[in-house]
């Protein structure tokens, strides 16, 4: 497939057309990646409810069966379970732990420890930990695997 | 899965670092001692051996160091039960497969065991290393602005 790539001078001006036969699986993929970070997500705090953009949100996690999405600097309840925000936001939102949902356009960096975990600094500075079974998936999502 | 791919991973690396331990030791004797090349060799019981010692070794490795969410102290504790318990693994199968008879073999199978031992956790961490820059370098390329 051919790829044009025109530079515009805003981000309002961004927008992507994909010309295709048929929608394949590598297409509905490009547009789940692109489209990802103008997903909304419901979420609540002190019981007020919010829709924040997906490219706001950092990680989400899981914790005692309740689900928190972490964004630069506020934490919010969320509805969804895991498995159903990992679907519904595709992209660059991956697993990097059974309880935990990474952004990796938020993460600035990653350093192997010496006990095999690896921890990923984030742009906000906080620091989550990504289990080595998933670094092969990082490596796919980002495509270098 | 993951653990059993961990395990033959594991087994690969250490029968390996321990073949070229051994390599080491015939290249020594050549060496110092003027044997010739003819008097160094393996028989299919000693590969067999290096293979069967790399697999039970690597059980305690499956079992002890994949949990990787302890805390620091605690897992240097582990390393250095996890390295004495593969010492006595290995101890245990030189007897059997008769690698050693004598003191001084005794001795050489336990410098090839800490160099051995040393290796695969040096290239443990070079593999993790390599993933690091990798990864870091495509991070670089998707990253959102603060």
């Amino acid at each position: 497939m051919k790829v044009h790539l025109e530079k515009v001078n805003s981000k309002e001006e961004e927008e992507a057309v994909i010309k295709a036969v048929s929608v394949t699986d590598e297409i509905t993929g490009a547009i789940e990646l692109l489209e990802g970070g103008s997903k909304g997500i419901a979420v609540s705090k002190d019981e007020q409810v919010f829709l924040i953009k997906a490219s706001a949100v950092y990680y989400i996690e899981s914790v005692d069966k309740k689900t928190f999405v972490y964004t630069k600097d506020v934490c919010y309840d969320c509805k969804y379970r895991l498995y159903e925000l990992e679907t519904m936001l595709g992209g660059y939102f991956m697993r990097c732990s059974k309880s935990m949902i990474i952004n990796l356009k938020k993460v600035r960096n990653v350093k192997s420890q010496l006990s095999g975990r690896i921890d990923a600094t984030l742009i906000n500075d906080e620091t989550v930990v990504i289990s080595r079974g998933y670094v092969k998936e990082v490596k796919r999502r980002l495509g270098i695997g | 899965m993951n653990r059993l791919k961990f395990w033959l991973e594991q087994t690969m690396t250490i029968s390996f670092a321990i073949l070229v331990g051994i390599i080491l030791e015939g290249v020594v004797y050549l060496i110092f001692r003027g044997q010739s090349l003819e008097q160094f060799s393996l028989s299919w019981i000693q590969l067999l051996s290096i293979v069967l010692t790399g697999a039970v070794c690597s059980v305690p490795t499956v079992i002890w160091l994949t949990d990787n969410d302890i805390p620091r102290n605690k897992f240097i504790v582990q390393l250095i039960l996890h390295c004495i318990g593969l010492y006595a693994i290995v101890a245990v199968f030189g007897r059997i497969f008769k690698w050693y008879s004598q003191a001084n073999g005794f001795i050489m199978m336990t410098v090839i065991y800490f160099m051995v031992y040393v290796f695969v956790w040096l290239v443990s961490l070079w593999i993790h290393k390599r993933d690091d820059n990798k990864i870091n370098k495509a991070l670089d390329d998707i990253r959102d602005e603060e």
